[in-house]
C-alpha cells in the first residue's frame, strides 16, 4: 500500500507538509498561540487599492490591540488572502482561512459577489464573518436562521434610501434616472432604489446599465434625458462612474449626480476630469484637516506605519480604513466578551458589546440578533472630490 | 501486447486513483476541497487533451463547457434531481453543445478556430449574466445542495467522486487513444489528406473530438456546483480557459499523464505560494514560454521521448503469403476502374482534359509524361481530391465528384509523391489505421491481435525491416514509401494508386518495388503508377497512358508506346527547332565562373544528387540534361541557396557560396530563373522586372534597363503595366528571364524555361537565349527537352538518378541514343 | 443620440480596424500573428502616458519614442515568440504569443500600477457641436487617422519600393528570396509595423477611455474577430469589417443596451464564420495535394 502511494506522495508534497505541520501543532504549545484574524479581499487587479485600505485599517487596530496586551492575553495576527475579485477564489480562500488557518473572525472585502459567496460558508462553519466594505443588502440579511455575518459598513438598501432622500432634499428631485453597473452590486441597488422610490410614490425616468468596457455612456444618458430625468442616481466603480461624468460633459447636460461610494475607490478626480466634483457620493468616514481626536490619532498612526502616506490625498478610500479599524476593535471586544475563540461564543460576544468609542462614531449596543449592521443612515456623510481629496460637501 | 509505456501509464493512473481515494479519507476539509479541484482539473485536462492531443484542434473556450456543466447540475439538483443524474445530464448537455460548436469550428483551423472558441466562451459568459430568470444573473445560484450518502461527510464523498472521475477520465483517454476512434482522430490530425484517402471523414472525427472533450469538461464542471455550493458567471473567468490549455500543453499534449502535471501546476502551485498569489499569472505565462522553447512536446512528452524508447519489434522476415492472400486478394472477375474523358480547369487553365483509361484487376497501368503533363492532377481526380469538370470515373458505381473519403471507402487507395504518413503514430499504428477503412470501430478497445498480426504480415510483404513501434516521422525515406504502401494495402483496396513510388529510391530498392507490384497484381488488385523511373515503368506495366500538357497522347502496351515518335518528342522535345548557332565556337577563359565539386544533396533520405562535378566557364552556355526526377532542378535550387547541400563544395568566382542563404547568393550575382516562372502575380511586369534588380549594389538606371529588356522581348512592351498573373505562360517566362537579367548576374541559371509553352513561344524564347549566349552572358540551363537545350548549349552534362552519366560538347550529344535511354529507359535502346 | 453613438461606433471601429490591420500585415507575409495584439495596444497607451504625463516629455518627443519602443517590441515578438516556432513548422507561436500577452499585461500591472489612469489630452478638453451632439476634436480625428493610416498602408504597398518588396514576399516568398530579398527581415518589419499600429490605436483611444494594464485584452479580442471576419488576407476587407463591427456594436448598444453588445457581436462572429469560413470579404483558397 505504501509503495502504491509512493509516486503520489511525490506529486503531493503539500500533503506531507500539512501532516508534519499538524504533528507540530498538536504537540504542547510552545508559546502563546496567537488569535488569527483573516482577510479575504482584492489584493490584485483593478480593486487592489481597496484591499490595501482594509489591510491598513486592520493593521493599525491590531497594532493598538497588541500594544495593549492582545485579546485574552494572546497576540493578534492578520492573515490575508487575495480573492482576485472572483467569488470562486474568494470562497476557496475563505475555506482555507477557516478550515486550515482556523481564524477566529473572517473579514470580507469590497466585492459584494465575493462576500455573498462566503456567507453560506461562514454560517455553515459557524465562524463570524465581518463585512468591512461590501454593501450588498443580502450579505447580512441572508435569511439564515443562525446568522454569523456582521457588518461595519454601509448597506445598499439604507444607502439607496439616503441617496433618494438627499436628491429630494438638495435638488428637489422629482423624476430620477438610474445608472447602475451591470453586476450584482448594481442589481442589489436596483432593488433598493425601487423600494425607496415606491415608498415615496415617485416615478423614475428609467434604469440604465453601465459596463466597465463602455467607451462612452451617451446612449444611456440620452435615453434618461429624453425620458425627463432631473437627477441621476449612480452606482458604479471608479471607471464607469468617470465615463458617466465625461459623457455628461460631452453632452453638455448639467444634471445633479448623486452616487453610491464607487468614486471613492480610486483616482476618480483624475479619471473623470475637471467636473469630477459634480458627483456627490456617500461615505461612512472621511479624514479632513480637522478630525476628531480619535481621527487624528489614527491618522498619525497611519502616517507612522506607512511612510508613503504623505497627505490626505493618499488615503482616499478612507471608508476601507475606518470601517476595518472599527470592525477590528469591535471584533476584539466580542472575543473578550466571549472569553474564547469558539465561533458561536464570539458571535454571541458581538451581541454583548455595549459601548465602544470608535473612529466613525460612538457605538452603543451595535449588534443585536436582529440587527447585524453597526452603521445606519445617520452615520453616512455626503462628500465630493476637491483637488484630488474627498471632502464632505458640508463641512 | 501491452507495451512498457502504456503499462506505466496504467499503473500511474491506478496509483493516482487509489491515492485519491486514500486522501479523501485522510485530508483535512480544506485540503479535500483543493484536492477535489485538482482532480476535476485533471478531468478537464483529459477532455481537452482529446481535442488538442488527439485531434490537433485548440479551444480557448472550454471554460464555457465547464460553466455549462456546473449550471445544468446546479439547476437540476436545486430542483430536487439526484446528483448522479444531474451530472450525467450536465455532461450530455455540454457534449451536445460541443458537437454543435464543432460545426462552425470544423470548417476553419488555426487562428480562425481559436477565434470561434473565444467567441463561444464570451457569448456563454454574457449569456449566463443576462439570462437572469434561469441563471440568477451575475448573482448566480446559491444554496446548491451537497450530496448525501448515509452519514458520510459530503466533502469526503465529493472528493471520492472527483478521484473516481479523475481515474476514469485518464483511463478513458488512454483507452480512447489506442482505439479505433482515437486512431481515426490522430490520423486526421497528422495528415488530413492521407486520412481522407484512407476513408476517414474529418468532419466526423473532429466533431467527435469536440463532443467528447466538451462532455468530459461538462462532467467535471457538474461537480463544481455542489463543491462550491454557489456558482455565478464570475466563478468561470475567461482566463481559466487559457490556464486549461496551458495545463495540457505544459504537461505534454497527447501524453496520458500530461494533464496531471498541468493540474498540479495550475491548482496546487498557487496554493503553496498563496502569499505570492498576485504573481500567479506572471509565473504561469513565463513557465509556458519556457516549456514551449525548451520542451515543445511538454514536460512529460519530452521526458517520455528521452527515456521511454519504444520496444523493438520486427515484422516477420518472410511474409505468410497464404494469410496475405486471404486478406487482400480479390476475385478475378471484380470490376475494373473505368475512367472516361475526365478533365479539370483551374482558373482558366486546362490542367487535364479528356483523360481516359481502364485499369483491370490484376493489371499494372502507368501514367507517364513529361513534367507538368497533368499526371498527378489525373490521380487527384481519380482519388477524389479534385472534382472533375467532366467525364466519369466508375468502379462498381460512379465516383466522379465524390469526396476523397467516400472514394477511398469505395476501394481506391493511394500513396503520395511526398509520403503522407501519420508521423506521430508508430509504423504498426499507421498500418492499423489503414485497416479501419475509414470506420471508427470500437471506442475503447485497441486493435485485435489478429488485426495486428495481419498488419505485421503486410509490413513483411512490402519488405519493411525496421521496428514496427518506431514513430513514422523518424523513418528513413525508403521505409516511409514502404510503410505507406503497406498502409494503403491494409484497406484491402480494389485499386491501388501509387504516385511516384520510386522517387528517391536506389536502383536495387526500385527493383524490389517492381517485384512487389507484380505480386500485388497477382492478388487481382488493379495497380496504377504515376512514375518517371522509366526502367520501372517499362518493366512492370501492362499498359501505359502518356499525357502531355494535360492531354492524353498515347495509350497502349509499353513496347509499342515507347516507339511512337510523338512520345519521344514529348520527352526530348521536337527536332524541328533550329537555334541560331554561335558564329564561332566558344573559346573564353578557363577560369571557372562556377565550380561544383562532389556535390551531394538529399531530402533526409537516399541522395537525390550524388557526387556531381560540374564546371561553367565565363561566357559558356552549359546544359544539364536528364529525365524528370534525375536531380537537375535540385542542383539549381541548391546553387541558389534554396536548399542546403549535404556535402561538397560550390565556388562562384572562387568564393565558396554553399553555406550562404538565398538572399546573399543573389547579392553575389547568381540569379535563378526558377521552374514554373514564379511571378509576383499581382504586381505589374514593370514591378517584377524592377524587383529583379533588388540585390544590386551598383547604381541602377531602372528605366533604361527595363527598356533594354523590352527590346529583347518586344512582346512585353504592351503588357508592361499589366499584372503578370494575367500574362500567358510564354510571356511570363520572358518576364522571368528578364527579371533574372535585371540582376546583371555573373551567371544566370534557368530551370525548365520551356515547360508548358507552345512550340512558337519556345522558339522565341530559345532565340533570346541564343542571343544572350552570343552577348557573352554565362548561362546554366536545365531543360528536360534535351534536343532544344542542345540546340543552344556549348556543352552538356547528362544526369541519371542523381549522377552524371555523360558529358561532352552539345554537338556530340545531339542524336545520341544513350541520351534517349536516359529519358525513356534502357528498353528504348534495345 | 444616434449621431453620438454612430460617431463612437465609427471611431471604435476604425481602431479595431487599425489593430486588425496589424494582424493582417503579419499574416500575409508569414501566416502568423501576434495573438496578443491587445497587449501591444496597451503598451502603446502606457508608454505614451509614461512619457507624456509621468515624465512630462513634450508630445513631439513622446510620440516618436513610444512608436520606436513599440516597433522594438514588435521585433522582439517576432524574433523570440514567432520565429523559433514558425521556422520549424510548429504552430506553437499561437500559445507563445498568448503567454507573452499575459506576461506583458502582468509586468505592466506591477510597474505601471493597478489603477487605471487618465491620459489627459487637450484634444478632448475642448468640444464643439455637431448635428446636435458635443464632439471633441479627438473623436473626429480617430476615424480620420485610422482611415489615413489604412490609406497610407495601401499607397505604400502599391507605389513604393518598400511596398513592392513587401508585396513580393506576400505573393511569392520563394521568388522574393531569389531576388535577394531577406524575407525574414520583411517578416520582422511586418511585426514591427503591426505593433506600431497597435500603439497608435492605444494612444488615440486612451484619452477617451483610460490607461490600465488590462485595457487591451477585450479590445484585442474584438480586433481579432474583425480581422477574421474581414478575411484576414484582405486589407480592404479587414478595414471594412472593423467599421462594420464598430457600427453594429454602437447600434446594439443603442437599442439593447451595452450588456448585450458582446453577446450579439460574438454570436455574429460565430455565425459569420459558420456561413463563410474565409471571412465576409475573404476568398477561398485551393488546397494543393
Amino acid at each position: 500500500m505504501f509503495k502504491a502511494l509512493k509516486p503520489f506522495r511525490r506529486l503531493w508534497p503539500q500533503a506531507v507538509a500539512v501532516t508534519t505541520l499538524g504533528l507540530l501543532m498538536s504537540s504542547p504549545a510552545l508559546a502563546v498561540e496567537p488569535i488569527k484574524i483573516g482577510l479575504v479581499a482584492a489584493l490584485s487587479g483593478q480593486s487592489a487599492k481597496s484591499g490595501e485600505a482594509l489591510t491598513r485599517g486592520l493593521t493599525i487596530a491590531i497594532d493598538e490591540i497588541n500594544a495593549d496586551g492582545g485579546i485574552l492575553g494572546r497576540p493578534v495576527e492578520l492573515i490575508r488572502r487575495d480573492d482576485e475579485s472572483n467569488p470562486a477564489k474568494g470562497m476557496l480562500a475563505a475555506r482555507e482561512l477557516i478550515q486550515r488557518e482556523k481564524v477566529t473572525v473572517l473579514f470580507g472585502g469590497l466585492d459584494t459577489p465575493v462576500s455573498l459567496a462566503i456567507v453560506p460558508l461562514a454560517n455553515q462553519m459557524k465562524v463570524p464573518f465581518m463585512g468591512a466594505w461590501a454593501a450588498g443588502t443580502s450579505i447580512t440579511q441572508n435569511g439564515a436562521s443562525d446568522n454569523y455575518v456582521f457588518r461595519v459598513s454601509a448597506m445598499d438598501e439604507i444607502v439607496d434610501e439616503a441617496l433618494v432622500q438627499y436628491g429630494i432634499d438638495e435638488y428637489g428631485m422629482q423624476k430620477p434616472g438610474m445608472l447602475l453597473i451591470n453586476n450584482p452590486w448594481g442589481e442589489s441597488n436596483e432593488k433598493g432604489f425601487r423600494h425607496a422610490l415606491e415608498q415615496r410614490e415617485m416615478e423614475w425616468a428609467g434604469i440604465e446599465r453601465i459596463e466597465g468596457s463602455d467607451l462612452d455612456v451617451i446612449p444611456q444618458l440620452t435615453r434618461l434625458k429624453n425620458a425627463g430625468a432631473d437627477t441621476l442616481l449612480m452606482v458604479g466603480n471608479v471607471g464607469p462612474s468617470a465615463q458617466v461624468v465625461k459623457s455628461l460633459d460631452r453632452m453638455g447636460w448639467d444634471v445633479p449626480v448623486v452616487s453610491h461610494w464607487g468614486p471613492a475607490g480610486g483616482r476618480f478626480s483624475e479619471l473623470a476630469g475637471p467636473n469630477a466634483d459634480r458627483v456627490h457620493f456617500i461615505q461612512t468616514y472621511v479624514f479632513t484637516e480637522n478630525n476628531s481626536a480619535k481621527g487624528d490619532e489614527v491618522l498619525s498612526a497611519l502616517k507612522a506605519r506607512y511612510p508613503e502616506i504623505q497627505s490626505l490625498a493618499d488615503i482616499t478610500p478612507a471608508v476601507g480604513i475606518a470601517n476595518a479599524y472599527d470592525a477590528m476593535h469591535l471584533s476584539a471586544l466580542a472575543i473578550e466578551k466571549a472569553g474564547s475563540t469558539d465561533g458561536t461564543a464570539v458571535r454571541d460576544g458581538f451581541y454583548a458589546i455595549d459601548n465602544y468609542a470608535g473612529l466613525i462614531k460612538d457605538y452603543s449596543t451595535p449588534f443585536t440578533p436582529e440587527q447585524h449592521d453597526a452603521l445606519g443612515p445617520q452615520d453616512y456623510v455626503f462628500t465630493h472630490f476637491v483637488d484630488g481629496s474627498i471632502v464632505p460637501v458640508k463641512p | 501486447m501491452i507495451n512498457k509505456m502504456s503499462l506505466a501509464n496504467l499503473l500511474a493512473t491506478a496509483a493516482l486513483t487509489l491515492g485519491g481515494v486514500a486522501l479523501s479519507f485522510t485530508l483535512d476539509s480544506y485540503s479535500l476541497l483543493v484536492f477535489s479541484f485538482f482532480a476535476l482539473t485533471v478531468v478537464v485536462g483529459a477532455g481537452l487533451n482529446i481535442l488538442i492531443g488527439l485531434s490537433g484542434q485548440i479551444s480557448f473556450g472550454h471554460i464555457a463547457f465547464y460553466a455549462i456543466g456546473a449550471y445544468v447540475c446546479a439547476l437540476l439538483t436545486m430542483a430536487g434531481c439526484p446528483l448522479g443524474l444531474a451530472m450525467i445530464a450536465a455532461a450530455l448537455v455540454s457534449g451536445a453543445l460541443g458537437a454543435l460548436l464543432a460545426i462552425p469550428a470544423l470548417r476553419v483551423e488555426g487562428p480562425y478556430l481559436a477565434m470561434i472558441t473565444i467567441a463561444f466562451a464570451l457569448v456563454v459568459h454574457h449569456g449566463l449574466v443576462e439570462w437572469r430568470g434561469l441563471t440568477g444573473g451575475a448573482n448566480g445560484l446559491m444554496g446548491i445542495p451537497m450530496p448525501q450518502l448515509g452519514d458520510m461527510d459530503p466533502a469526503v464523498l465529493m472528493a471520492l467522486l472527483a478521484s473516481l472521475l479523475m481515474g476514469g477520465s485518464l483511463l478513458f483517454y488512454q483507452r480512447l487513444r489506442s482505439s479505433g476512434w482515437g486512431t481515426a482522430m490522430r490520423a486526421v490530425k497528422a495528415s488530413d489528406i492521407a486520412a481522407r484517402s484512407l476513408g476517414f471523414n474529418p468532419v466526423q472525427t473532429k466533431t467527435l473530438a469536440f463532443g467528447l472533450s466538451a462532455l468530459l469538461t461538462g462532467l467535471a464542471g457538474s461537480l463544481v456546483a455542489p463543491l462550491m455550493m454557489f456558482i455565478n458567471p464570475a466563478s468561470f473567468p475567461f482566463s481559466q480557459s487559457i490556464l486549461f490549455v496551458l495545463a495540457v500543453i505544459v504537461g505534454g499534449a497527447g501524453s496520458v499523464l500530461g494533464p496531471v502535471l498541468g493540474a498540479l501546476l495550475i491548482v496546487l502551485l498557487p496554493e503553496m505560494l498563496s502569499d505570492m498569489a498576485e504573481y500567479r499569472l506572471l509565473m504561469f505565462s513565463g513557465l509556458l514560454l519556457g516549456v514551449l522553447w525548451i520542451a515543445p512536446r511538454g514536460l512529460l512528452g519530452t521526458a517520455a521521448r528521452l527515456w521511454m524508447r519504444p520496444q523493438n519489434l520486427q515484422a516477420p522476415a518472410e511474409p505468410d503469403m497464404a494469410r496475405i492472400r486471404e486478406f487482400i486478394a480479390r476475385p478475378a472477375n471484380s470490376a475494373a476502374l473505368e475512367v472516361n474523358g475526365i478533365g479539370i480547369n483551374f482558373g482558366g487553365v486546362q490542367a487535364a482534359a479528356n483523360v481516359s483509361l481502364s485499369a483491370r484487376p490484376g493489371s499494372i497501368t502507368s501514367i507517364i509524361g513529361p513534367n507538368g503533363a497533368g499526371k498527378t492532377t489525373a490521380l487527384n481526380m481519380i482519388s477524389g481530391f479534385y472534382a472533375p469538370d467532366s467525364g466519369s470515373i466508375r468502379l462498381d458505381g460512379e465516383l466522379a465528384g465524390l469526396p476523397a473519403w467516400k472514394v477511398a471507402r469505395a476501394g481506391i487507395a493511394r500513396t503520395y509523391q511526398t509520403t503522407q504518413l501519420f508521423g506521430e503514430l508508430s509504423v504498426l499504428d499507421n498500418v492499423l489505421a489503414g485497416m479501419q477503412r475509414g470506420r471508427l470501430g470500437r471506442i475503447l478497445s485497441a486493435a485485435s491481435s489478429a488485426e495486428r498480426d495481419i498488419a505485421m504480415q503486410l509490413l513483411a510483404l512490402v519488405g519493411y525491416q525496421g521496428s514496427v513501434n518506431t514513430a513514422a516521422d523518424e523513418l528513413p525515406h525508403v521505409d516511409r514509401r514502404l510503410v505507406e504502401i503497406a498502409r494503403a494495402l491494409a484497406s484491402r483496396p480494389a485499386v491501388l494508386l501509387l504516385d511516384e513510388p520510386a522517387a528517391g529510391l536506389s536502383r536495387s530498392d526500385t527493383d524490389q518495388l517492381a517485384a512487389l507490384f507484380r505480386q500485388l497484381a497477382g492478388f487481382n488488385i488493379a495497380v496504377m503508377l504515376v512514375e518517371h523511373d522509366m526502367t520501372l515503368v517499362m518493366g512492370v506495366s501492362d499498359q501505359l497512358l502518356v499525357l502531355d500538357a494535360g492531354k492524353p497522347i498515347a495509350w497502349g502496351e509499353p513496347e509499342e508506346v515507347r516507339q511512337l515518335p510523338h512520345v519521344i518528342a514529348a520527352y526530348l522535345g521536337g527536332t524541328e527547332y533550329q537555334a541560331p548557332p554561335r558564329a564561332e565556337p566558344w573559346d573564353g577563359s578557363r577560369d571557372a565562373r562556377l565550380f561544383i565539386k562532389d556535390l551531394v544533396l538529399d531530402y533526409g533520405a537516399a541522395p537525390v544528387v550524388d557526387k556531381v562535378n560540374l564546371v561553367v566557364n565565363p561566357g559558356e552556355l552549359i546544359a544539364i540534361l536528364g529525365a524528370n526526377g534525375a536531380g537537375k532542378s535540385s542542383i539549381l535550387q541548391c546553387l541558389a541557396g534554396l536548399h542546403p547541400a549535404t556535402s561538397g563544395s560550390i565556388l562562384l568566382d572562387n568564393e565558396s557560396i554553399h553555406h550562404s542563404n538565398a538572399a546573399s547568393i543573389a547579392a553575389r550575382g547568381l540569379a535563378l530563373v526558377p521552374e514554373g516562372r514564379q511571378m509576383f502575380p499581382q504586381l505589374t511586369v514593370r514591378d517584377n522586372l524592377m524587383l529583379g534588380a533588388f540585390a544590386r549594389t551598383d547604381k541602377v538606371d531602372v528605366d533604361a534597363e527595363i527598356e533594354a529588356i523590352l527590346r529583347r522581348f518586344p512582346r512585353l512592351r504592351d503588357r508592361i503595366d499589366s499584372p503578370t498573373g494575367l500574362l500567358s505562360g510564354g510571356e511570363q517566362q520572358m518576364v522571368a528571364v528578364g527579371r533574372g537579367l535585371m540582376a546583371k548576374p555573373r551567371i544566370l541559371l534557368l530551370d525548365e524555361p520551356s515547360l508548358g509553352l507552345s512550340p512558337a513561344m519556345i522558339g522565341e524564347l530559345y532565340d533570346a537565349l541564343a542571343a544572350l549566349r552570343d552577348e557573352g552572358v554565362t548561362l546554366l540551363l536545365v531543360d528536360q527537352m534535351a534536343n532544344l537545350a542542345l540546340q543552344v548549349a556549348d556543352r552538356a552534362y547528362v544526369l541519371e538518378t542523381g549522377r552524371i552519366v555523360k558529358s561532352g560538347s552539345a554537338e556530340a550529344l545531339r542524336g545520341d541514343r544513350e541520351l534517349e535511354a536516359a529519358y525513356l529507359g534502357e528498353g528504348a535502346v534495345a | 443620440m444616434i449621431t453620438a453613438a454612430l460617431l463612437t461606433g465609427i471611431g471604435l471601429g476604425s481602431m479595431y480596424a487599425l489593430l486588425a490591420l496589424g494582424f493582417h500585415i503579419t499574416y500575409v507575409v508569414s501566416r502568423t500573428v501576434n495573438f496578443a495584439q491587445g497587449s501591444a495596444m496597451m503598451l502603446g497607451a502606457v508608454l505614451g502616458y509614461s512619457f507624456c504625463i509621468t515624465w512630462g516629455w513634450p508630445i513631439w518627443l513622446a510620440i516618436p519614442a513610444t512608436l520606436t519602443l513599440s516597433a522594438i517590441y514588435g521585433l522582439a515578438v517576432e524574433r523570440f515568440l514567432v520565429r523559433p516556432f514558425s521556422s520549424r513548422g510548429s504552430d506553437a507561436w499561437l500559445m507563445a504569443t498568448v503567454a507573452a500577452g499575459i506576461l506583458v499585461d502582468n509586468l505592466v500591472m506591477f510597474t505601471f500600477g493597478k489603477e487605471p489612469r487618465q491620459f489627459t489630452s487637450s484634444l478632448t478638453e475642448s468640444a464643439f457641436s455637431l448635428l446636435g451632439t458635443q464632439v471633441s476634436p479627438l473623436q473626429l480625428m480617430i476615424p480620420l487617422i485610422g482611415a489615413a493610416i489604412a490609406l497610407a498602408l495601401m499607397l505604400v504597398r502599391r507605389y513604393t519600393r518598400l511596398g513592392k518588396v513587401l508585396e513580393a514576399c506576400v505573393q511569392n516568398p520563394r521568388a522574393a528570396m531569389l531576388m535577394g530579398i531577406r524575407v525574414n527581415w520583411v517578416v520582422a518589419i511586418a511585426f514591427a509595423v503591426s505593433a506600431v499600429f497597435a500603439a497608435i490605436a492605444g494612444m488615440l483611444i486612451a484619452p477617451l477611455f483610460n490607461v490600465s494594464a488590462e485595457m487591451g485584452t477585450l479590445f484585442g479580442l474584438k480586433a481579432f474577430a474583425v480581422a477574421i471576419l474581414g478575411g484576414i488576407a484582405s486589407a480592404g476587407g479587414v478595414f471594412a469589417a472593423g467599421l462594420l463591427f464598430g457600427l453594429v456594436e454602437a447600434i446594439v448598444t443603442i437599442y439593447f443596451g451595452s450588456a448585450f453588445t458582446q453577446i450579439f457581436t460574438f454570436a455574429l462572429v460565430i455565425l459569420a464564420l459558420a456561413l463563410r469560413p474565409d471571412g465576409l470579404f475573404g476568398s477561398k483558397t485551393l488546397v494543393k495535394v
